[in-house]
């Protein structure tokens, strides 16, 4: 029998998300305020602090419960992803970056947890609907194949030297 | 972005940053861990239990429930020589549950009879549901042979179904001959 995924889990997501959020805003630093690599480091924090909870009441809180605050969590890593992307877009201007960002970031971090998400379902009886299913994986081929097309190093060196 | 080109006070924060953050991963990971393997199972009362049927009292039939109605034992049972004789409801078995998705269920055999082949054309069992599921214990006069497991049924919440028992003996059945069958009812 396969071993289900804990609802923990998507916390554990969260957390990595905030991180990476964290490292990439630093090393973007002079297009972001210099506190926001520090806040994500925090929110990953507060993650870590989400699973200890849930560590120490276990029994006490139900699956329901541990699954809507984990998920809660990571939608709000998720936002964060997807307000960067709109930050480079709408306040920035930096429509390459925001493209760069949008392939290489937020779209596979959101596959990636739909993809979790959905298999979490599976093991609990509610599956997604096939029709939903199939368009996540076209979506998924259609955005590789863009991110890998018009997101080429050459080209995006020639848009960047550009802005 | 050309890595070479952060200045050292970035690559500081840099280093800062990705050391605490390989820190806060890997002790979230290890309490994940910790928490999947703290992973307790309670046993909780069952939503899919039998309950007696109509018939019992009724054609020499006896059924008894244990305390948790997961066992349900049926006694005296009759089979006529050439005739086949049915019980349309000896015991039913039901879902309670009123909420969450349904069950399946399916009959199983568990202990394959060998008593008195000879006496005994079948003894059929059918779960009377939305569509029938026939589990056939059936002897060439030297042998029990089954049909094996069912498919499986989706049992709909707060539903209840009979599970049906036909009988037949051999033309030429001694009286009193018996034969024991032991079916499961797998439920998923």
């Amino acid at each position: 029998m396969a071993s289900g995924l804990l609802p923990e889990f998507f916390a554990l997501l969260g957390i990595d998300l905030f991180l990476m959020l964290s490292l990439l805003t630093c090393l973007l630093d002079d297009r972001v305020p210099k506190a926001i690599p520090y806040i994500y480091q925090i929110a990953a924090l507060v993650g870590y602090g989400h699973i200890l909870v849930s560590k120490d009441f276990f029994t006490v809180f139900g699956e329901y419960m541990r699954f809507w605050y984990c998920f809660i969590y990571l939608l709000v890593s998720l936002a964060n992803i997807v307000a960067v992307n709109i930050y480079f877009a709408a306040v920035k201007k930096q429509w390459t970056l925001a493209k760069v960002w949008s392939g290489a970031v937020s779209f596979p971090t959101i596959l990636i947890s739909i993809f979790f998400v959905s298999n979490y379902s599976y093991l609990q009886g509610v599956p997604f609907p096939l029709l939903l299913q199939i368009a996540l994986v076209v979506a998924a081929i259609i955005m590789g194949t863009s991110v890998a097309i018009f997101l080429s190093p050459g080209a995006l060196r020639n848009k960047f030297k550009e802005e | 972005m050309n890595l070479k080109a952060i200045p050292f006070k970035r690559s500081a924060k840099l280093l800062a940053l990705l050391l605490t953050s390989m820190l806060i991963a890997t002790v979230s990971a290890i309490t994940y861990l910790q928490l999947t393997m703290s992973s307790t199972v309670a046993v909780y009362k069952s939503n899919v239990y039998f309950v007696i049927g109509s018939d019992n009292g009724t054609k020499n039939l006896e059924v008894e429930l244990d305390s948790t109605k997961t066992t349900a034992t049926l006694t005296g049972l009759r089979a006529y020589p050439n005739a086949s004789f049915t019980y349309s409801d000896p015991v039913k078995v039901r879902n309670n549950a009123t909420t969450g998705s349904a069950p399946q269920i399916r009959l199983a055999p568990d202990v394959n009879p060998s008593a008195n082949p000879e006496d005994f054309e079948y003894v059929k069992f059918l779960l009377n549901g939305t569509s029938a599921r026939w589990l056939n214990f059936t002897s060439n006069s030297t042998a029990w042979s089954n049909t094996g497991t069912t498919n499986w049924i989706t049992i709909p919440n707060s539903t209840q179904w009979s599970i049906a028992v036909v009988t037949k003996a051999t033309a030429g059945a001694a009286v009193s001959a018996s034969v024991t069958i032991t079916i499961k009812v797998d439920v998923d």
